[in-house]
């Protein structure tokens, strides 16, 4: 069971300014949540291409949560941008027969340990309901 | 070591020591570090690992040192607390032993790892984050921040309360000014008024003696009759161009009438104009300067009542404010007397109305052909209302006064004190909702009083009453001067008030998103004369900030950069940045022919990546933080020979 | 015994939001500056709050950066959990006796583990959550704190001697003793911030006696997303309230209380709280007991107006008096300024007292700078320079002088980072002149 869980790894693309600090703000409170979760801190997602979301899909990383900081983010204009690329990744995700589920653009704020931890347990349900990703196309 | 050396010749890649921390127990009780260690040796990439109690301690420190002082490692791991604790602890050391500190990676397995989880699984996901930060520091390159030459000079934009006060303290900071003044006068509009509430305060002290400070410091320039005609460059580095030339044929007519009456000399103070610096230009003349801050004080006009709006423009005795102010102060240089006077009419009674041109909201107000609605509240006309209300009751005890508003926001410091004494002055109040305002109408030669104010009064619980009065004053609010040429020119955002919109209320207050462009004073929302000074320093103080190294500007490395080997110059990029100017297009010579290729403007980009995002080829790079590091982060953490 | 010197260009008294603007501007133009708080972190009451107008951004995302940035720069040294216990001199040379309570955990030794706190047996009703939580008699003061080193409340402390055991860096430290040092500086900023009108000088609103019957910070705590209960439930018996009341100018514009002014923070916080609280809370009804609504500031009035299309209740008129109702109920006596008028009462389950500023720190005894008659630090030329005090080279910013709202307050501390720049310049050309 504990070794299926950490195969299922969910990557959690964190800004530096508010859902990176929000993660810590978790670890300080000593919440608990699935250890199949990777954080990784970027300055604004919107840096990501939309290859780069399918092609860790491809790599086998089974859910990806981007924790922006929202409409407050730093940079003017950056969010609408990522927004709208995050919908030409779902339609490139239903093509190839993703859950788009898999993939959530959510904001998290420096203080915000109850909003992260929920976004990651709900992720890991699904992650975990769905199997591997790719593997969609044969359940439906 | 041997081996070490002959695998350098043949393959010089980077050399990754990892450092892993126990914290004491905090990451040991649920990591196990010694496990970590031995498969981060395994690691691709990884030439050494090391554990200690504290990494932060100096003996922490001193692992790393070492091993960077006898060219052991060029890339630096190490795994403990959460970054923003001591990532900047590691870099320093790393720049102690002569390293470069960008070639360090942080993993973060406390706050992210041994606080959250327990059990194997812990200890497994503390390993894979490891090898992600050993992957991407494989990946880094030793960084250094930009510097950009910058010119220790400043523009002031406008020569008002806001502008003569960040000039001179820009100047006592040793710093060059140039002030430009769209007028013939300093002073703005507060050299309008008499005295401010609740001070106060006399104008005709205060703006001659911000001006003389200015006029009289050999490091501030001034210019009146000035407009910005051109804008370029950036910060540190602007160049802008205006155009001196004497005033239109009318503009200031009344005002260069005054000083013409008043026999003043340039520098001196006219009462209700401001004060004139030097002798109206003869002829036009443009000028450019170079420049590293610009500091906007473009300031307000007050609120022009639409024709009609309570009686304005149709009813002669319906004044403003700002028309009252100047009538109190004359009456009180005729000597005073037991009534106000209005050219020669005695004011028995007045009313006086608020909120006129502020607070509109939509469905109660109309708004009409090019002039939107000011829905925000203008904050100064309350405190400036009552406090003409006390002065007139005071001196010209006679004149009745009956006061219409929504709210009394008499919030500043002695301020509700300024509502209470007109309370005790006998100013009678009355109130009224938005949508019941009060009505005022002419009764020419119908009674005794030309002028009635008729009102649904909420606190005699909304009954009918009808006022006779000899003057009504419009309490009117402040919109922003009309700046939209510098708007355009200077590429400036302005919120949906009108007023330029400052980066953040709290973060970046007087900060406007064009790098090294400050905002001062009431061009950036209604403020009292205190408050536009103490703005007008705050963005001083930036300016300063930025300029304090002298010759430069020093700037995060994290920006994008080109490979120009790969790129081919579909311009995507350029489309994409979200920063006006921080991309562009230029022609350059690549293999004898002459090519357009993006170039990046250091001192504009904030390093977002918005860029890379769109890059066809992956040319284009935000250092520090490059997709490929990314990438190669993600390959370890599903890197199944990592799997336990 | 020999008192320790440190010397530096400016120094900061107080390490809320104002010091912190303040520290960050001067340190930026390269000046070594002081930061002296007398709480166990800097953060000031900001940090507690939890989102502030008219964004309504989270008020810790916008606090812990500037606590970060302020932390991390080479020009400022942070001084916490220390009183100002004098400060005199003049003409660029001030001299501050600093006295550092002890918190008995060795500040170099602490990394902030939490060890000690995890393992203290004794449980403490927790002001930092409006009292609604219980923490340790050793503990971190809240998650963000800067710094992150523990403190003992030795009035709760049992000397059960476990904090010590399983201190990783043997910090915890029993017998430490005050530390007075010296701080030599040329220019001062007091940026001491305010403290909430006493609830016990106002007999009418029951003196803080009333069940269900809060402040307004306690409200924020309700609010915060890190806050007790992770969601709004009153005190008394944790029911989920389904009409909340704010009675404005609770503290504030009240001869009857000896404070006279207008606090100039109370309805926008109160109209944010109502907003947040229709987030929480969407089918209670909420009431806002006001005189005037004061919302002067940029973007305000708009706020204020989507608050009543949200359909918050605002009602003119002055509670007179409050008594306990029934049921955990709270009874309001007001005088309705609306339509009909006249006494009237209303239940709600849960009022919320909108406390005005009192100044949180008297200079008198400490220094020569004299206050106004609000008791707030006053200020010699409000409208050209409004950080001058009567006492050369000493400015001041924010809440100190006078209340103020965290935008107004950044704007000032600014302001007083300027005058004191410029100040120290001044005294670099004098010396100059005179070599």
């Amino acid at each position: 069971m504990s070794g299926r869980e950490n195969e299922a790894k969910i990557l959690i693309l964190a800004t530096e300014d508010c859902a990176y600090p929000g993660a810590n703000a978790v670890g300080q409170a000593h919440m608990s949540y699935p250890e199949n979760t990777y954080i990784l801190r970027v300055r604004a997602p919107v840096m990501f291409p939309e290859r780069f979301y399918l092609d860790c899909f491809e790599k086998g990383i089974y859910g990806i949560i981007i924790a922006s900081c929202g409409v407050e983010c730093p940079y003017e204009g950056a969010y609408e941008a990522l927004a709208s690329r995050i919908d030409k990744v779902y339609g490139m995700m239903k093509e190839r027969g993703l859950d788009t589920r898999r993939l959530r653009l959510t904001g998290i704020c420096t203080v915000c340990t109850r909003a992260f931890v929920k976004e990651v347990n709900q992720m890991n349900e699904l992650v975990t309901e769905l199997g591997p990703p790719g593997t969609e196309k044969k359940a439906a | 070591m041997v081996d070490e050396k002959r695998d350098q010749v043949t393959a010089p890649g980077p050399k990754v020591g990892v450092y892993v921390c126990h914290c004491g127990g905090n990451i040991s009780d649920h990591v196990d570090v010694e496990k970590v260690c031995e498969d981060a040796k395994g690691i691709p990439g990884v030439v050494t690992v090391k554990n200690n109690m504290f990494m932060c301690s100096d003996p922490g420190q001193q692992l790393i040192m070492e091993d960077l002082k006898n060219g052991t490692i060029d890339r630096v791991v190490v795994a403990s607390c959460a970054p923003s604790l001591h990532e900047s602890t590691f870099r320093s050391a790393i720049s102690r032993a002569g390293g470069n500190p960008y070639t360090y990676e942080h993993a973060n397995i406390r706050e992210q790892v041994s606080w959250v989880h327990h059990g194997e699984g812990a200890t497994e996901k503390a390993t894979r984050l490891v090898a992600a930060a050993v992957g991407k520091a494989r990946e880094l390159h030793p960084l250094e921040p930009f510097r950009v030459d910058a010119k220790r000079h400043a523009t002031v934009i406008g020569g008002g309360v806001a502008g003569l006060r960040a000039a001179k303290d820009l100047a006592d900071r040793g710093i060059q000014v140039v002030l430009i003044e769209k007028s013939p006068f300093l002073g703005g509009w507060t050299a309008h008024w008499d005295r401010l509430s609740p001070t106060e305060d006399d104008v005709s002290e205060l703006i001659p003696e911000l001006c003389r400070q200015v006029l009289d410091d050999p490091a501030v320039e001034v210019h009146t009759c000035s407009q910005v005609i051109s804008f370029e460059g950036f910060i540190g580095n602007f160049r802008l161009g205006f155009r001196k030339e004497p005033p239109a044929e009318g503009a200031y007519a009344e005002e260069i009438e005054r000083m013409k009456q008043s026999g003043a000399d340039t520098g001196d103070f006219i009462p209700h104009v401001g004060v004139c610096p030097e002798p109206l230009p003869e002829a036009s003349e443009e000028q450019t300067v170079e420049t590293g801050v610009v500091v906007l004080a473009t300031g307000f006009r007050p609120y022009t009542p639409r024709k009609g709006e309570y009686g304005y423009g149709e009813i002669k005795e319906v004044i403003t404010l700002p028309d009252l102010i100047r009538i109190i102060a004359e009456n009180r240089r005729a000597g005073g007397g037991q009534l106000l006077q209005v050219n020669g009419r005695k004011i028995r009674a007045m009313a006086m109305i608020h909120c006129v041109g502020s607070r509109q909201i939509p469905g109660i107000h109309e708004e009409t052909e090019g002039r939107p609605l000011n829905q925000y509240c203008s904050r100064v006309c309350c405190g400036a209302t009552l406090h003409a209300a006390n002065l007139i009751r005071e001196t010209h005890p006679g004149t009745r006064i009956f006061d219409f508003y929504r709210d009394i926001r008499t919030y500043g410091r002695g301020q509700e004190e300024v509502y209470e004494k007109a309370s005790d002055n006998k100013v009678l109040f009355f109130r009224f909702e938005a949508q019941d305002p009060p009505e005022v109408s002419g009764n020419a030669g119908e009674g005794d009083f030309p002028v009635s104010v008729k009102v649904k009064d909420t606190l005699t619980f909304g009954e009918e009453i009808e006022t006779k009065v000899d003057l009504v004053v419009l309490a009117v609010g402040m919109e922003p001067n009309d700046v939209s040429d510098l708007v355009e020119m200077m590429k400036l955002p302005v919120g949906a008030d009108r007023f330029l919109l400052e980066v953040h209320p709290k973060l970046r207050p007087v900060e406007l998103s064009v790098s090294g462009v400050l905002v001062a004073g009431t061009s950036q929302a209604p403020f009292d004369v205190g408050e536009t000074c103490a703005a007008a320093s705050a963005a001083a103080v930036k300016a300063s900030a930025v300029l304090a190294r002298g010759g430069f500007v020093e700037l995060d490395p994290f920006i994008a950069e080109i490979d120009m080997g790969k790129c081919k110059g579909t311009g995507a990029c350029v489309e994409a940045c979200i920063v006006d100017g921080a991309l562009r297009m230029v022609e350059m010579d690549l293999d004898g022919e002459k090519v357009l290729r993006p170039e990046v403007v250091p001192a504009l980009c904030q390093g977002c990546g918005a860029c890379t995002a769109v890059c066809p080829e992956n040319a284009i790079n935000v250092s520090g933080w490059t997709l490929k590091q990314y990438e190669k982060m993600v390959e370890m953490i599903v890197s199944e020979k990592l799997a336990a | 015994m020999s008192t320790e010197t440190m010397k530096f260009d400016a120094l900061i008294l107080g390490g809320g939001i104002a010091g912190l603007q303040a520290a960050l501007d001067l340190a930026d133009q390269d000046f070594k500056v002081a930061i002296v708080e007398k709480d166990a972190s800097i953060g000031g009451k900001m940090i507690r709050l939890s989102k502030v107008f008219p964004t309504l951004d989270c008020a810790s995302c916008i606090t812990t950066p500037k606590m970060a940035a302020a932390a991390h720069h080479e020009n400022v040294k942070i001084f916490t959990y220390c009183d100002l216990e004098s400060l005199e001199g003049t003409g660029g040379k001030l001299t501050a006796s600093v006295r550092q309570k002890p918190r008995f955990v060795d500040e170099d030794k602490c990394i902030g583990c939490r060890q000690c706190e995890y393992n203290c047996p004794v449980m403490v009703s927790d002001p930092e959550q409006g009292g609604f939580s219980a923490r340790k008699a050793i503990y971190i003061p809240f998650s963000n704190a800067i710094p992150q080193t523990a403190l003992m409340d030795v009035e709760n402390c049992t000397l059960c001697g476990k904090c010590s055991k399983v201190c990783p860096t043997e910090a915890v430290d029993y017998f430490q003793e005050p530390r007075i040092f010296t701080i030599e500086a040329k220019t001062a900023v007091m940026t001491t911030g305010f403290e909430l009108t006493p609830l016990e000088n106002k007999v009418q609103y029951g003196e803080g006696k009333i069940p269900n019957v809060i402040t307004s910070l306690e409200m924020e705590r309700l609010l915060a997303p890190h806050g007790p209960y992770n969601r709004v439930l009153r005190p008394s018996d944790g029911m989920e309230p389904d009409s909340v009341a704010f009675i404005q100018c609770a503290g504030s514009r009240d001869k009857s209380m000896g404070i006279s002014y207008c606090s100039r923070v109370c309805c926008m916080y109160a109209i944010k709280q109502a907003m947040l609280l229709s987030g929480a809370l969407p089918l209670a009804d909420i009431a806002i007991y006001y005189m005037d609504i004061r919302a002067f500031g940029k973007g305000y009035e708009q706020f204020f107006q989507n608050a009543m299309a949200m359909g918050i209740a605002f009602i003119k008129g002055k509670v007179a008096r409050i008594d306990a109702g029934e049921g955990g109920a709270v009874r309001l006596h007001y005088e309705a300024q609306g339509e009909d008028g006249g006494v009237r009462t209303a239940d709600h389950d849960l009022v919320v007292l909108s406390l005005g500023m009192v100044p949180a720190w008297n200079p008198a005894g400490t220094c020569t700078v004299s206050t106004g008659d609000d008791a707030f630090i006053k200020t010699i030329r409000p409208k050209v320079a409004p950080t001058l005090t009567d006492m050369e080279g000493v400015f001041v910013a924010g809440a100190a002088a006078g209340p103020k709202d965290i935008v107004d307050t950044i704007v000032e501390a600014g302001a007083a980072a300027m005058e004191a720049s410029k100040y120290l310049a001044s005294l670099a050309r004098t010396v100059k002149a005179a070599a």
